[in-house]
């Protein structure tokens, strides 16, 4: 192999691109981030699914008290369980990156597609929440601690994915976003209680119609069908997500150096060819 | 069955989403992976 | 780490003391702010009954701008790199500046509550002078160590500022609902009673307590580079 000197790194380095031109990942089965893992996963989530659509929709029964709208909590419960996932996952990821012993930009790529995938599903759950309360309390938001709680950590998790695309280097990039969502879990608690504590002394908000639902044993399964099936699909996301970003990462670092090796690749061969060709015609050009 | 289009939109709204979401990581990964060497894609 | 604060905090207010910007620009922006609720708002009934809202909501956009001017000051003349040359402890940087921020916070909240009780027909009550005077300073320190701390996290390059009220105002919600329900305690609005303006101060505490620990904690690793 030979030692070149890298003109634009100033680093004398084995160039192994220098010999070859780059070679892109052939066609796969699985796309660019797919493994046969993740195709497993694939199928099982949309496997999973369909089983849910069925249950929920036409096997599992309407509630006593609550009719149809039942159905929804099946999608409303299963986003939100993720959502909530997805966000805790952010914030682990986020402290192991920031914690000197265990830091990785792999910590920082994962807290940024769990929080991408926890804002899809946020907002699956306010809008099937909303919906379901037009059905059972006949209005579409009510302002009780939960609910707000929610409103509030979904525009909290855009402003972290704002955070995410202020630039910079990929280290300010993971100790930025890691700083706001670890404040945004220290600010979780403090909205809920002080939302509880406004709710509570003035009873404005009383909400017509009961929240409780009587679950048997098919609606139960259901219920546990939708955990299963949202945490498979979350899961399978956030992998994919994740090399994405791993690859986006490694083009921002690299992708100069490839360029140029592609670029001295060509002008290579094009002298080899112009040079066979003189010797082909016989002298100079 | 009432409210039916109630309900079946949060379903379609979750299925529309969801798939979205997984197309356009799918196409970026394809797309990125066209500049990309192998070894820069440590779980293939 | 507290000499360094109080170094900081005096450079601010300093700067603030012979610029005015607070004074001439901020306040006149508030009051502003302030008739056009009355605007919006229309009827002289609900003004009234809304007025510690009010004053609140017209201190949360003020603060927006006297955060961006805090960190505003810093990037001129290369003052935030001759700060990291000089190995400045962080968090010393970080309660300086918050302090200073409180400071004019407070100067802001206090002039604005004249106007308020003129415009909005407010009535302050001496028996609650205590809660109210309480539920200022402490509002206000959680404001300022919030703000300080969002301001340097989207402090300077372009494209960073317009960040700051996204990131900021959800942020200060809880001390939104926290000083204005006091504030109607104090006022006795809507037949609130003192007693109930304490517990809200609470909230107001916990809150100041957990992001002065948090923000010194993080101030650092957010402005390294």
């Amino acid at each position: 192999m030979a030692v070149t000197q890298n003109r634009i790194t100033n680093t004398t380095a084995t160039d192994p691109l220098a010999e070859r031109s780059v070679e892109p990942a052939k066609r796969r089965r699985g796309g660019a981030t797919g493994t046969r893992f993740t195709f497993v996963l694939g199928a099982a989530t949309i496997a999973s699914m369909a089983l849910l659509v069925l249950f929920g929709l036409f096997l599992s029964p309407a509630d006593i008290t609550q009719g149809e709208s039942v159905r929804i909590l099946y999608i409303h419960v299963g986003t939100v369980w993720v959502a909530y996932v997805a966000f805790g996952v952010t914030a682990i990821a986020s402290a192991l990156f920031l914690w000197k012993r265990t830091t990785s930009l792999t910590w920082d790529r994962i807290a940024g597609a769990s929080a991408e995938v926890g804002v899809l599903f946020m907002a699956l759950t306010l809008f099937a929440g909303s919906i379901w309360g037009r059905l059972s309390w006949g209005q579409f938001w009510v302002w009780d601690a939960r609910v707000t709680t929610t409103a509030f950590l979904f525009i909290t998790y855009v402003g972290y994915l704002a955070v995410r695309g202020l630039g910079g280097s990929h280290q300010q990039r993971g100790r930025r976003s890691a700083v706001v969502a670890l404040l945004a879990v220290l600010e979780i608690p403090l909205v809920h209680f002080s939302v509880k504590l406004w709710r509570g002394l003035h009873q404005e908000a009383s909400v017509a119609g009961t929240t409780k639902v009587q679950l048997e044993n098919l609606m139960l399964f259901s219920l546990f069908l939708a955990l299963i099936a949202f945490t498979l699909l979350y899961v399978w996301l956030v992998m994919h997500r994740q090399r994405v970003l791993a690859m986006q990462d490694a083009l921002d670092d690299k992708g100069l150096d490839y360029a140029l090796a592609a670029r001295r690749a060509e002008s290579s061969t094009a002298a080899t060819t112009s040079a066979t060709t003189t010797a082909a015609t016989g002298g100079t050009v | 069955m009432e409210d039916i289009g109630f309900i079946l939109s949060t379903y379609i709204a979750t299925f529309v989403g969801s798939v979205a979401l997984a197309w356009y990581y799918l196409r970026r990964g394809k797309r990125l992976a066209e500049q990309l060497p192998p070894e820069d894609m440590p779980w293939i | 780490m507290f000499r360094v604060a109080r170094y900081i905090a005096a450079k601010d207010l300093r700067i603030e003391l012979r610029s005015r910007v607070v004074v001439n620009q901020v306040l006149p922006f508030a009051a502003i702010v302030m008739v056009m609720f009355a605007f919006a708002l229309n009827t002289d009934a609900i003004v009234s009954r809304v007025a510690p809202g009010l004053i609140w909501l017209a201190t949360m956009f003020s603060l927006l701008i006297l955060v961006q001017r805090s960190f505003a000051i810093e990037s001129a003349d290369g003052a935030t790199d001759a700060l990291k040359a000089a190995g400045v402890d962080p968090a010393g940087i970080f309660l300086g500046k918050a302090f200073a921020l409180a400071v004019q916070l407070l100067v802001l909240e206090i002039l604005l509550l004249m106007p308020a009780i003129v415009l909005y027909r407010a009535r302050v009550q001496w028996d609650s002078v205590v809660l109210l005077v309480t539920t200022f300073l402490a509002a206000t320190c959680g404001l300022a160590l919030v703000g300080t701390l969002y301001g340097g996290l989207a402090a300077g390059v372009r494209g960073r500022e317009t960040l700051l009220p996204l990131l900021l105002l959800p942020v200060v919600a809880p001390v939104l609902i926290g000083a204005t329900r006091a504030t109607e305690a104090a006022f006795h609005t809507g037949g609130a009673v003192v007693a109930d303006g304490w517990s809200w101060l609470g909230l107001l505490a916990v809150f100041a307590a957990l992001f002065g620990v948090g923000g010194t904690l993080a101030f650092g690793p957010l402005i390294e580079d």
